[in-house]
């Protein structure tokens, strides 16, 4: 039903990271959010479900928050919640 | 097409039965104000951030002989209870004022937009979807498919450029279709026979309905049947079947069920997925908990099962459902890839920028400051100037000891050119800004670079939109708090908020401080004001129980500012200060005269002389003047402005320049203006709203009692 299946495992090298770890401008795929359900349900009505393709764009500096491309617009995250979420890169980028 | 516009409030209540009720819903920030204010002549707040209306609001207007109700609702991209706003949304939508809903889509984020669709479509209300901002979408050679539209969800579908006025009467055309002529249940089927007659009736189905199987003389056909979209709705199998189960054994009550108008299905969804206020129906009546607890099991199998939670399970379901739609209906023209706006680019890679994004924020608020402060003051010296000449003149002619002539020349003449030249000169220029800034898209910028900091005071980047708001009007900012979704950020916020010096505070500290004293004081006072902000902040943030949640927001693209928009925006603030604060200074100014000639004014200097003179070292009278300025903080510049001139000396006569630097740090903090009290107190309570205000009020004493003692210590060294 679900497009791509949450498994950490799926393709062998690339690796789990947290949105924060990754790169600016990286590709990337949701795996899994580990929030509380509030902010889950939200980040799922907004389309940041596992599977969906997302992009980051920039984080602010000073441990600031998350900009995300998320369904062709811009979502930002603070910084906390964005920890929390865990991606997949599309194409190689084991930084 | 003729259509009258009318505003009185009274007028709507009083028609609330024989009208067309529409609400308009969606998401936030794609244009349902816009919509509102072309229909209904009234100005909601326009801006390109999401969450700028922030409580429901009616307006009213004839169209084509029937009378439309029409209320705009705040954007929420959802119908759970993650914000007040949602379940609000849900309730009023259900209820028996609204006959028909029009759903608002953004055409450029079709995909979040039609998530909301599909929580709506769960209401089973009438419902007209309008796609909004097609003029961007065709500029980005994108093309929609709209009778493939509406023959997925079966409801009409309407093509609609807001800013422009293109489409917004034909959703209206469209609701009459739908409310008048299939949909008897509706609040205007009360007055029916009238409006058969009506000539706006038969010229409407001439035009529109020709090809309808209507028989002129009956008024309601059929009952507008909610379309079967069973199809469209259809879930993976696992979810459906409990889903479907759920939704008969909820049917089997329907006795109980029926008067929260909720239908069925929508009630299935929510108890899976844990809906409070759904899940507390059930809870109340004993005879349903069994199906509560079914709920529950259900959901524990379908979490089990999919390794995930329920609302990532339902989301995914409507999203994969939306991805299949969007195939089908948008096409982006190849041969012409979309052309990146070049310049848009730019400014949102600088205004984000880690570095250059502080030193433009920075700037700008400089330039705010440096632009109200020099169109000000070049505006104000003119009037000034004038205004002496004018009053030599009728001092020649009439004489200066006339009575006649000091209370209604000095005071009410007098009281008119100062608000004017003291007062509206600043007014205006910020007003105007902080509506560019609104309307470019620049806010939510700020927001992401400002979120960390803003944790450190208990919230995050949200918080910062309100405030800057705040700085044009505080009573704004507070109401604007309702976008931060816990109670404990909405309380810091509004506290934060209604310390910002707002733009009445902004002339008082201009037109006395910059004017007398010099730019560099003025810097001085903001200075000292940000300090209190961030101290109260701190102060909150410890002493409240809980933790500052995430940011979570959408950031949209840059918009050209629509001038139009602006302007009128700017006009309808500065009418507001016109027509409230200029004849109340009129009138103040009059009777102020009135009272300095019969000293009546001594009794309560006296009493407030302990702390004015002794403890701010101001002189006595200013004490009535702080307490005019709880009311318009603006009425203690303008009230000293003049008696100054009545008096016939400036404002350094009558003021030291320590004076005038602490009773201008007095106003600026000392308490919110009534009218913020009374927001204060309708967002959270009276009791928060008064111990703002006393804390305010302390600080104020505080600040400027030290500053004069250490001015005064100083100067006797
Ligand atoms: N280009 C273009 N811009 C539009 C159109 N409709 C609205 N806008 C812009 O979209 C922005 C948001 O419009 P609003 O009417 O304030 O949005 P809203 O849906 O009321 O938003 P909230 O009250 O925050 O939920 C404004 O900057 C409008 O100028 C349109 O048809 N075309
Ligand atoms: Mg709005």
């Amino acid at each position: 039903m679900r497009r791509v299946k949450g498994t950490p495992t799926h393709q062998g090298i690339s690796l789990i990271k947290c949105l924060t770890e990754c790169n600016d401008g990286q590709e990337l795929t949701v795996v899994n959010v580990n929030s509380g359900r509030g902010a889950k349900m939200r980040l799922a009505n907004l389309g940041i479900i596992p599977g969906s393709k997302i992009i980051k764009k920039q984080s602010a500096p000073f441990r600031g928050p998350v900009e995300l491309n998320v369904k062709g617009t811009s979502i930002v995250i603070g910084r906390g919640l964005a920890a929390k979420i865990n991606v997949r890169c599309n194409n190689d980028c084991q930084t | 097409m003729s259509f009258e516009i009318s505003k009185e409030k009274n007028e709507i209540k009083e028609n609330e039965k024989s009208a067309i009720n529409i609400a308009l819903a969606g998401n936030p920030n794609v244009g349902k104000s816009v919509i509102f204010n072309q229909l209904t002549g009234l100005s909601q707040t326009i801006g390109n951030w999401p969450g700028k209306t922030v409580e429901k609001k009616t307006g009213s207007l004839d169209f084509l002989g029937y009378k439309f109700r029409i209320v705009d609702l705040p954007g929420i991209y959802s119908l759970s209870t993650y914000t007040l706003e949602e379940i609000v949304s849900r309730q009023y939508i259900i209820s028996d004022e609204v006959d028909l809903i029009i759903n608002v889509i953004d055409a450029t984020n079709l995909e979040r937009n039609l998530f909301f669709t599909f929580q709506l479509l769960d209401l089973k209300v009438p419902m007209i979807l309008a796609i909004n901002q097609m003029d961007i979408l065709r500029k980005r050679h994108i093309n929609l498919n709209f009778e493939k539209l509406e023959e997925i969800f079966k409801l009409p579908v309407l093509p609609v450029v807001a800013v422009h006025g293109k489409g917004v009467h034909e959703l209206l055309e469209e609701a009459i279709e739908m409310v008048v002529y299939k949909f008897p249940h509706s609040h205007y089927n009360g007055t029916e026979p009238e409006n058969c007659s009506h000539h706006g009736h038969d010229y409407y189905r001439e035009v529109h309905l020709s090809d309808q199987n209507n028989t002129p003389n009956e008024c309601s056909r059929e009952k507008f049947e909610f379309p079967d979209l069973n199809e469209l709705f259809e879930y993976g199998k696992e979810i459906e079947y409990k889903i479907k189960r759920l939704q008969s054994e909820i049917e089997k009550h329907n006795k109980q069920i029926s008067k929260f108008k909720y239908p069925s299905r929508f009630l299935a969804i929510k108890l899976l997925e844990e809906d409070s206020e759904i899940i507390e129906i059930f809870g109340k009546n004993p005879d349903l908990g069994y199906i509560l607890k079914n709920a529950e099991k259900y959901r524990n199998e379908l979490e089990n099962m999919h390794g995930e939670d329920i609302h990532t399970i339902i989301s995914s379901e409507i999203y994969n459902k939306i991805n299949k739609i969007i195939d089908e209906v948008q096409e982006i023209q190849p041969e012409k890839e979309r052309k990146h706006d070049r310049l848009t680019d730019k400014l949102e890679h600088i205004t984000t920028h880690s570095f250059f994004g502080y030193i433009i924020l920075i700037l700008v608020i400089l330039g705010v400051y440096y632009f109200t402060f020099n169109f000000g003051d070049f505006f104000g010296g003119l009037i000034d100037g004038g205004f002496s000449k004018l009053s030599e003149y009728v001092y020649n002619t009439f004489g200066e000891e006339n009575i006649f002539i000091s209370v209604l020349w000095d005071g009410g003449v007098g009281g008119f050119f100062g608000a004017i030249s003291g007062v509206l000169v600043y007014v205006v220029p910020f007003f105007l800004i902080i509506e560019i800034l609104q309307d470019s898209g620049y806010l939510p910028r700020v927001a992401f670079l400002m979120d960390r900091a803003m944790h450190a005071i208990g919230v995050h980047g949200k918080s910062i939109i309100t405030m800057i708001l705040g700085f044009g009007c505080n009573v704004a900012g507070c109401a604007g708090c309702r976008i931060m979704e816990t109670e404990r950020e909405k309380r810091i916020s509004i506290a934060l908020t209604s310390l910002i010096p707002c733009a009445a505070v902004l002339t008082v500290v201009m037109g006395l401080v910059g004017r007398y004293l010099g730019i560099g004081w003025v810097l001085l006072l903001f200075i000292i004001n940000f300090a209190v902000i961030l101290l109260v902040g701190r102060i909150l943030n410890k002493s409240m129980p809980g933790s500052c949640t995430e940011l979570i927001m959408e950031m949209h693209e840059y918009r050209r500012p629509n001038f139009s928009v602006i302007l009128k925006q700017t006009w309808v603030r500065s009418k507001e200060f016109i027509f409230k604060a200029l004849p109340l200074l009129v009138i103040l100014g009059i009777s102020l005269e009135i009272i300095l000639i019969f000293r009546l004014l001594d009794p309560i200097n006296i009493i407030l002389s302990p702390i004015t003179v002794v403890w701010l070292g101001l002189p006595a009278v200013t004490g009535v003047f702080l307490i005019y300025g709880i009311l318009r903080k603006e009425l203690t510049l303008a009230l000293l402005l003049i008696l100054a001139d009545s008096i016939g000396i400036t404002l350094l006569g009558l003021l030291s320049p320590i004076q005038i630097f602490v009773f201008s740090l007095v106003t600026m903090l000392y308490v919110p203006c009534f009218a913020t009290i009374v927001v204060i107190a309708k967002q959270t309570d009276w009791k928060y709203a008064l111990q703002i205000t006393l804390l305010e009020i302390t600080i104020a004493l505080l600040i400027g009692g030290s500053i004069y003692w250490i001015y005064t210590i100083f100067m006797a060294i």
